[in-house]
C-alpha cells in the first residue's frame, strides 16, 4: 500500500523555520498590542439597578420602527458580543436597519448577589427593565430579543408577562436541554448541584471558562493559537483575535442561587419543555406564548445544539412561528461576515412585517 | 558511525529550542530582586499570552519530534511512522489537553498543600485518618473526626480524578486510531506537518466527543466534581472554625446575612408592588364604572318628565337639559361596584 504520509524531511524543517520566523516577526506586534476596545456604539444609560444597566443605543439616524427592541443577554460572558467591533456589531447593524435598540447589561455579580434567584432576575430585574422601556415609549408591549440563556429567560418572561411582549426573538436559545448531543447538559446531569453551589457560593468565571474549553480541548486550547501565528504579522487581524480573547475570558461570575436553579430546572430537570417549570411560584407554560416568535439558531453550535433550539416550535402556543437556521457557530452568529449580512436584516424584516 | 543527516537535525533542533527559549523569555517578567517581594501584577493580556505560549510550545515540540523521529526516518510501515511521530512525550494531545487539565489539577493540589501547611502551623495537628478511619475521643475528638473526614474525602477525590484521567487517555488512544483510519482512506495524502496536525486534531476531537458523551464519562465527571467539592467544603469548615477562634467573621455568617438581606429586599419590593397593584385595581375599577355609565347613558331613552321640562323652557336652554336630567338620575340607577365589595 502506498504511504499516505508524504512529508519531506526538508520541508518539515522548513515548516518549523517558517513557524519560528513568524513568531519572531510577530513578537513586536504582540508586545505592543493594547487592550482592544469593543465597538462602543454610542449609547445612553436609561435605567440602572444594583449592578444592572439598560443601555439605549443612539445611532446616527432616527429609528424607523414603532416598537423598541430590548436585547436580553445571558448571564454568562458579557453583552459586548453584540457590539464587538465596528464592522462586526449586531447592534450597529440593527440600528442601521432602523431598529430602536436597548440592551440589558447584567454586570459582574459578587458576594452581594449570591442569593439572587431566577425569580429575582426574570420577574424582578427583567420585568423592571421592560417596564422602563415601555414607560419611555408609552407602550403596553415591546419587542424582546433573547440570546442564549437570555433567550430562555425571555421565553419564561413572555409566558409569565404576555401583555408586555409584542414580538419575541430567540437566538441560539436552549429549549430542550436533553438532546443527545448536548455535552454541557450531559456533564452536569450527574453532579450534585446543591453541594456545588453550597460549597462555591458564586460560580467563578474562570471555572466556567475552563469547562467551556474542555468541550473542544484541542481546538480551543491549542489549534486556535497555532492559527494565530499566521496573523501575527497583521496588526488588524491580531487585534480582532485579541478582542475576541478578551470577550471570551473577561466574563462575570455566576450568582449562586440563580446558577443552582438554572442547572437543576433547565439542564437536569428539562422542565421548560416538560411544562413543570416554576419561577417565583408561577408556572411557566410555553403554550402561553401566543405572540409572534422568530427562533434563530446556529447549525454548528457546540454549546447549544440546533435540536435544543428547534424544539421551541413544538412547545410555543403561537400560530406565527418562524425558524431561521444560520450556517455558523454559537459565536459566529454575531461576529462573522455572513452574520452581518444575514442576521440583522432578517430580524428587521421579520419585525417590520409585525410592527 | 556518524550520521550527518541526523546530526544536522539534532543541531537544528538544539538551535530551534534555543531560539524558542529566547523568544519566550522575552515575555516572562523579570524576577524580583528581593525574594520576599510579591511578584509583579500580570500585565494586561498576560493570561492570553500564557495560554498562547502553552499551546504553541506543545505544537512546536511536536513538530520538532515529528520532523526528527518520523519524517526524517521513514519506517517501512506508515502506521509505525505515525506512532513515532505521535507516540513520544511531546505528543500534542498531552500538551494541549493536559495543559489545561493539569493546570486545574495543579491548582487543586496546590490549594490542598497550602491548606495542609496552614492547618499544621495553626495547631490542627497532622492529617489524621489518611491511613483509614480510627476511633476518636477526648477533648479534640471533633477535630480528629473532621480531619479523618477530610482525609477520606481527599482520597476519594484523587481516585475520581484518576478515573477521569484514564478516560482522557482513552480519548487520546482512540484519537490515534481514528487518525490512522482517516489516513487509510483511499486517496488521502498528507504532505506537511501542519496538515497532519490538523487531521489529528479532527480525529482526536471526534474520539473525545464520543467518550465525553458516554454514560461512563458522565458518571466519572459528576464523581470528580462532587468529590472535589466535598474536600473544599470540609476545608472551609475547618477554616471557619479557626476564624471563629480568632474572632474573624466567617463566610457562612456573611453569606447568611446576604441571604436575609435579599429576602428582605424581596419583601419590600413585594409590598410596594402590592400597594401599586391595589391602586391599579382601584383605577381599573373606576374606569370600568365610568365606561358602564357611559354605555348606560348612550343606551337609555330620555325620560318623559324631562321632555316636559324641556318643553317648558326656552329653546336655548333646552339643548342642555337632557344631559343634566340624566346626570342627576344616574346614582339611583347604576350600582356602585366598589360598594358591592
Amino acid at each position: 500500500m502506498q504511504t499516505p504520509l508524504r512529508i519531506d524531511p526538508a520541508r518539515a524543517l522548513a515548516d518549523i523555520a517558517i513557524f519560528q520566523r513568524k513568531l519572531a516577526a510577530g513578537m513586536a506586534n504582540l508586545r505592543n498590542m493594547h487592550e482592544p476596545e469593543y465597538a462602543n456604539t454610542p449609547r445612553e444609560l436609561v435605567y440602572s439597578e444594583d449592578k444592572l444597566k439598560v443601555w439605549h443605543f443612539t445611532g446616527h439616524g432616527k429609528a424607523t420602527s414603532k416598537t423598541p427592541l430590548l436585547i436580553v443577554y445571558a448571564l454568562v460572558n458579557t453583552v459586548w458580543m453584540t457590539d464587538l467591533q465596528a464592522d462586526r456589531s449586531m447592534v450597529r447593524n440593527l440600528l442601521e436597519q432602523g431598529e430602536d435598540v436597548y440592551l440589558i447589561d447584567w454586570g459582574y455579580p459578587d458576594g452581594a448577589d449570591r442569593w439572587l434567584t431566577l425569580d429575582d432576575y426574570i420577574n424582578g430585574y427583567l420585568d423592571r427593565c421592560v417596564d422602563a422601556v415601555r414607560a419611555r415609549h408609552g407602550l403596553e408591549a415591546i419587542n424582546l430579543l433573547g440570546i442564549c440563556q437570555g433567550g430562555a429567560f425571555s421565553l419564561c418572561y413572555t409566558a409569565l408577562h404576555p401583555d408586555k411582549v409584542k414580538n419575541l426573538i430567540t437566538m441560539v436559545t436552549p429549549v430542550d436541554f436533553h438532546t443527545p448531543d448536548n455535552m454541557l447538559s450531559h456533564w452536569c446531569r450527574s453532579m450534585d448541584v446543591d453541594l456545588f453551589v453550597d460549597t462555591m457560593g458564586n460560580i467563578p468565571a474562570g471555572l466556567m471558562n475552563y469547562v467551556y474549553l474542555t468541550l473542544k480541548p484541542l481546538r480551543l486550547n491549542q489549534q486556535k493559537y497555532i492559527g494565530m501565528v499566521d496573523i501575527l504579522d497583521n496588526p488588524a487581524e491580531l487585534e480582532n483575535f485579541l478582542r475576541m480573547e478578551r470577550w471570551i475570558f473577561d466574563s462575570p461570575d455566576q450568582a449562586g442561587e440563580a446558577f443552582r436553579q438554572f442547572i437543576k430546572d433547565f439542564y437536569q430537570g428539562n422542565k421548560l419543555v416538560k411544562g413543570t417549570l416554576e419561577i417565583g411560584g408561577h408556572s411557566v407554560d410555553l403554550g402561553m406564548i401566543t405572540q409572534p416568535v422568530l427562533n434563530i439558531f446556529a447549525e454548528q453550535d457546540h454549546l447549544v445544539p440546533p435540536d435544543a433550539s428547534r424544539a421551541l416550535g413544538k412547545h410555543v402556543g403561537t400560530t406565527d412561528y418562524t425558524q431561521l437556521a444560520f450556517k455558523g457557530g454559537h459565536i459566529g452568529i454575531y461576529v462573522s461576515g455572513r452574520a452581518q449580512r444575514e442576521v440583522p436584516p432578517a430580524i428587521h424584516q421579520w419585525l417590520r412585517q409585525r410592527d | 558511525m556518524a550520521d550527518p543527516a541526523n546530526d544536522f537535525i539534532k543541531d537544528y533542533q538544539a538551535l530551534a529550542q534555543q531560539s524558542w527559549d529566547a523568544w519566550t523569555r522575552q515575555f516572562q517578567p523579570s524576577p524580583a530582586a528581593n525574594p520576599f517581594t510579591p511578584p509583579p501584577a500580570p500585565a494586561a493580556g498576560n493570561d492570553t499570552l500564557e495560554r498562547t505560549l502553552a499551546g504553541l510550545k506543545g505544537y512546536f515540540d511536536w513538530m520538532q519530534a515529528a520532523a526528527s523521529g518520523g519524517a526524517a526516518q521513514p519506517a517501512p510501515d506508515w502506521r509505525q511512522q505515525l506512532q513515532q511521530m505521535f507516540g513520544g512525550a511531546s505528543q500534542p494531545f498531552a500538551q494541549a489537553f493536559g495543559g489545561i487539565d493539569s493546570a486545574g489539577a495543579e491548582g487543586f493540589m496546590r490549594q490542598w498543600q497550602s491548606w495542609l501547611q496552614a492547618a499544621r502551623h495553626s495547631g490542627f495537628a497532622d492529617l489524621a485518618g489518611a491511613q483509614g478511619p480510627t476511633p476518636a475521643f477526648g477533648l479534640n475528638r471533633e477535630q480528629q473526626m473532621q480531619q479523618q473526614a477530610l482525609a477520606t474525602a481527599l482520597m476519594a477525590s484523587m481516585q475520581a480524578t484518576a478515573r477521569y484521567q484514564e478516560l482522557i487517555q482513552r480519548a487520546n488512544a482512540q484519537g490515534m486510531q481514528r487518525l490512522q483510519g482517516k489516513l487509510a482512506e483511499p486517496g488521502r495524502q498528507v504532505d506537511s506537518l501542519k496538515a497532519l496536525y490538523d487531521l489529528w486534531v479532527d480525529a482526536s476531537e471526534e474520539a473525545y466527543a464520543e467518550i465525553a458523551l458516554s454514560d461512563e464519562f458522565r458518571g466519572v465527571y459528576g464523581e470528580m466534581v462532587d468529590t472535589q467539592m466535598r474536600v473544599r467544603q470540609l476545608q472551609q469548615q475547618q477554616t471557619e472554625q479557626l476564624c471563629q477562634q480568632l474572632g474573624v467573621p466567617t463566610r457562612s455568617e456573611v453569606s447568611s446575612l446576604g441571604e436575609r438581606l435579599q429576602a428582605l429586599r424581596r419583601e419590600v419590593r413585594a409590598s410596594h408592588s402590592a400597594v401599586a397593584t391595589d391602586h391599579a385595581d382601584e383605577i381599573m375599577a373606576l374606569r370600568r364604572e365610568l365606561a358602564a355609565l357611559k354605555r348606560q347613558l348612550a343606551e337609555r331613552p330620555a325620560p318623559a318628565m324631562a321632555k316636559k321640562e324641556v318643553a317648558a323652557r326656552p329653546a336655548a336652554a333646552a339643548k342642555k337639559a337632557p344631559t343634566k336630567a340624566v346626570r342627576k338620575s344616574t346614582p339611583k340607577t347604576v350600582p356602585n361596584p366598589r360598594k358591592r365589595k
